[in-house]
């Protein structure tokens, strides 16, 4: 078996082959017209709240975002071969494009309500279209983030 | 975390296993290891088993459909051998580089005969 003392650069082989492993970690388009459709499903919170009928609550939609997500996160470790664990706030990899999808989803949500509220309908609907593009957006930097951290060995892990 | 020669990482199809599965990800998939570290299958197999035996990293095996699919992950233990490792051969490598780089300044140039001759630094490790 070949040694690495007579190998001239171990280190930087290795970074190559973190390079290879970084370059599996693109999402495929499916991953991203999920992720589209659940933007799209949080964001149509605030109309599905007034205008669907009162027999109708909001469990089913949680459910269907939830079983989307998991579908999503499941297929993309499939067809990758990586896990790198539930992303969440405290995860370094990605953490700051995380960080912003929250607000934005906040801030979107809480627009949408005040504009429902003065009857401004197609506003709404703008917002929410403009928040869709950006939570998408969102998603790719945090995997963005995720295959710089694998390329830069997971020091920030 | 100290900088220290593993002997059973040093070997570099093991340092490419291990190395990668140091990267950040949790779990990595036979097909993506073998893809990432450029080795064979039966290669994989072998170092992994001699890997897991150590201690060092843990293997999950399962099924998708008909099709036997498994996940490998680096041990508490494995991460720290792996770590140290590491730090050893950043360390070696920088040793290395600047010896280089004290040679170089020190060969003598075209026409520098009648200057006063440089003294070599002494090489690692002789007295």
């Amino acid at each position: 078996m070949r040694d690495v003392a007579r190998d001239p650069e171990p280190l930087e082989r290795l970074r190559v082959q973190r390079s290879r492993l970084a370059d599996r970690m693109r999402p495929p388009w499916w991953y991203l017209s999920g992720a589209a459709i659940l933007w799209a499903l949080t964001f149509a919170f605030p109309f599905t709240s007034r205008y669907l009928p009162e027999g109708l609550g909001l469990w089913p939609f949680l459910v269907a975002g939830l079983a989307v997500a998991c579908v999503l996160q499941w297929g993309l470790t499939r067809t990758t071969g990586i896990w790198v664990g539930i992303p969440d706030l405290t995860c370094q990899p990605g953490r700051p494009a995380r960080i912003a999808m929250l607000v934005v989803s906040v801030a979107a949500i809480v627009t949408e309500n005040l504009l429902i509220d003065r009857g401004l309908l197609g506003a709404a609907i703008g917002v929410a279209a403009v928040a869709v593009v950006a939570g998408v957006a969102g998603v790719q930097a945090a995997l963005r983030g995720i295959r710089q951290n694998l390329r830069a060995d997971g020091r920030a892990a | 975390m100290t900088a220290k020669l593993d002997p059973l990482i040093h070997p570099i199809t093991r340092l490419s296993i291990c190395g990668l599965l140091a990267a950040g990800a949790d779990w990595v998939e036979f097909a993506a290891l073998r893809d990432a570290a450029g080795i064979s299958d039966s290669v994989l197999s072998k170092q992994s088993r001699v890997l897991e035996d150590a201690g060092y990293v843990e293997v999950r095996k399962g099924a998708v459909g008909r099709r036997p699919r498994t996940w490998f992950r680096l041990t508490a233990q494995g991460r720290q051998a792996v770590e140290g490792h590491l730090a050893w051969l950043a360390q070696l490598e920088e040793a290395v580089s600047a010896s280089a780089q004290d040679v170089q300044q020190a060969r003598p140039l075209p026409g520098d005969r009648d200057q006063p001759r440089r003294v070599l630094p002494p090489l690692l490790g002789s007295s």
